[in-house]
């Protein structure tokens, strides 16, 4: 089990000796998590695409014998516009005259920023406003909740579509970190809140205000080292969460712009525009959906391995 | 009874706090909007004459003040005036009320599918659990789970409605048909909700049926079922009359929750399967930048979502007093 009183206070060493003591009792327990592993798994396979888009194309151009490795942004049209897949197109061309697989492997690298970006600012936004209501109480948690719950109770996507329309700025990467990031929050704050009233029980804390500690020395360094795990789980869970809001997005037309970031979900925009569906191209819809779908369950595997090893109390049921 | 009516009153300010805020953020979200209105309404064209213009703003008061704005929003809010379509020209709220009852529709039968359908699988996997029903239905679950919801609508068009021909791949009606209370129409209609419902219900069963296989795997510890199997009572009037009751509550919590979610699934369902809902006009209203639309449909969505959660709360503490709202 993982110890959860847990203090980051004291020398420099002491503490980093702590973190790293931390983190290695949870990867022991996280290695014999079967979930946990295979979500690892997939997760190691698209952050090699996400890194290496480029060799892993050079590896299938020598493999199919292409005259060059496809890029992502081609728009060659001599590869032909909506092609069926051949022996030079594994999957076929898009609309643009594009290499189909080309772009289902440059996609990762973008999918996978947007929606860790994306997770990371409501995170940071959650754990904030999380610690903060917990922390203070009284009518500025009041205040706060409310807020949480508008966000909570509005349809996410309704939020995000406003968020979107709303915002300066054409369509970018950056716009819809942001959109997925602000809209995104609510339930991690609620979350976190939760735990802190919890912690803020513990004996260790009355210690540290009776020696005369500090509001934000105790939150710094008392409560949030006792929160954080379950943060990093949430996170985890969120990042998921982010791919999935931004397929949706992109897929609208409101993401990042098709000519100059491709992702799985405006790849996916472009065969609905396309019509793929009537046009016999099944391999341009499904392998970008295939791909969205295996991203975000190796998310929620981890998230949920996490959970288990953080939460106990779950571990029993 | 006191402390169920200080639980109301709390419950009602919430409500109205939640409300007023969305009203706000309503107002100010459009306002931060960059660049000049008129933009969106006139085309930079020289040859329209300037009256034109000036008419636009006295009509939208574009002159005024924000708090004078803010005062005219209040009391369009209160009207449910939101301003004319841009581009249907006509008030924006009469715009969307056509669209709203297909929206219903669509998210009521695929609610009602997907809960009961969910709750039997989660009985089910509880029941045997950690047999072959329960990984598997697991395994089933967190793929849909998964899964983009625009993306299964794709699949499914490119399966039924292109591969077989069985069902229509857009739209409510056949092309041109208004709906009338006949059996033809009806049945016409059905037949093109098949693929947009089957597909909303396999999105969420995920949710419903593992919140019910937990609930109930954790009432089937409770010390009253083993009273209830020592008394000899057979395994299905145990699930029936002991377990399954009192599994329900998160259930319920559960289906308040997730009313945003649907929605937010319905609008993509909508937009793939081009079916005449209030996601499709929202989407379309984006599309469009026809922003008096957008601002009407925001608020519709979210005092729908709002009051259904409050009742949602208030039938859940009617069912169970002893659950304590915060």
């Amino acid at each position: 089990m993982i110890e959860t009183n847990f203090t980051l206070s004291g020398p420099f060493a002491e503490r980093m000796r702590l973190i790293r003591k931390k983190v290695a009792e949870t990867g022991r327990v996280f290695k014999r998590n079967r979930m946990g592993m295979v979500g690892l798994a997939i997760l190691i396979v698209f952050a090699a695409m996400a890194a290496f888009p480029a060799q892993i194309m050079w590896v299938f151009s020598t493999v199919g014998g292409w005259d060059y490795p496809y890029g992502p942004h081609d728009e060659v049209a001599s590869y032909g516009t909506g092609t069926d897949p051949s022996s030079e197109h594994w999957l076929g061309t898009d609309s643009r005259g594009n290499d189909v697989l080309a772009r289902l492997i440059y996609g990762a690298r973008i999918s996978l920023m947007i929606g860790t970006l994306a997770a990371a600012v409501s995170m940071v936004l959650g754990s904030i406003v999380g610690l903060l209501s917990g922390f203070w109480g009284g009518w500025r948690d009041e205040v706060l909740m409310r807020v949480t719950d508008v966000f909570l109770v509005l349809p996410w996507l309704v939020l995000m579509i406003v968020f979107v329309a709303v915002l300066p700025g054409g369509p970018s990467v950056y716009k819809i970190v942001i959109v997925i990031g602000i809209t995104g929050w609510a339930g991690t704050a609620r979350i976190v809140r939760t735990q802190v009233l919890s912690v803020k029980k513990r004996a260790f804390i009355e210690r540290a205000k009776s020696v005369g500690a500090g509001e934000f020395h105790i939150i710094r360094k008392h409560i949030f080292p006792n929160v954080f795990p379950l943060i990093f789980a949430n996170a985890i869970l969120t990042v998921a969460l982010a791919i999935l809001s931004e397929s949706a997005l992109s897929f609208l037309g409101m993401g990042a712009a098709a000519t100059v970031d491709v992702t799985w979900g405006n790849m996916l925009e472009d065969a609905l525009g396309a019509q793929a569906m009537y046009n016999g191209l099944y391999l341009w819809v499904i392998m970008p959906g295939l791909c969205i779908v295996f991203l975000v369950m190796g998310f929620t595997f981890i998230g949920y391995a996490l959970d288990e090893i953080f939460n106990p109390k779950l571990r029993k049921r | 009874m006191r402390n169920f009516r200080r639980i109301l009153l709390r419950r009602v300010i919430s409500l109205v706090v939640t409300f007023l805020l969305v009203i706000c953020i309503n107002f100010v979200l459009f306002r931060m909007m960059p660049g000049d209105p008129l933009q969106f309404m006139v085309p930079s064209d020289p040859s329209i004459p300037g009256e034109y213009k000036e008419m636009l703003i006295e009509r939208y008061n574009l002159d005024d003040s924000m708090s004078e704005q803010f005062i005219t929003y209040i009391k369009g809010v209160v009207t449910l005036d939101f301003g004319e379509s841009f581009i249907h020209k006509v008030p924006a709220m009469d715009y969307l009320l056509d669209y709203i009852p297909w929206t219903l529709l669509l998210v009521g039968i695929a609610s009602v599918f997907m809960i009961v359908i969910g709750m039997l699988i989660g009985i089910l996997a509880a029941w045997k659990r950690g047999g072959l029903f329960d990984s598997g239905s697991l395994a089933f679950s967190l793929f849909f789970y998964a899964m983009p919801t625009f993306w299964l609508a794709m699949i499914m068009v490119m399966a039924f409605a292109e591969t077989w021909e069985i069902f229509p791949a857009s739209r409510a009606l056949g092309i041109g048909e208004q709906f009338e209370f006949t059996l033809a129409s009806i049945k016409d209609l059905l037949h093109h909700l098949v693929l947009p419902v089957t597909c909303l219900v396999l999105v969420y069963i995920a949710t419903f049926s593992l919140v019910m296989r937990g609930s109930l795997s954790d009432v089937m510890t409770e010390d009253y079922i083993t009273t209830a199997r020592a008394k000899g009572l057979s395994e299905k009037a145990v699930l029936k009359d002991h377990a399954v009751p009192n599994a329900m509550l998160p259930m319920l919590i559960l289906i308040a929750l997730t009313v945003a979610y649907i929605v937010g699934g319905a609008f993509m369902v909508e937009w793939v399967f081009e079916y005449p809902g209030v996601g499709w006009a929202t989407i379309d209203a984006v599309n469009e930048e026809d922003w008096p639309v957008l601002q009407a449909a925001f608020f519709l969505i979210a005092v729908t979502v709002i009051i259904a959660n409050f009742v949602s709360d208030m039938v859940m503490m009617y069912l169970d007093p002893r659950v304590e709202l915060s």
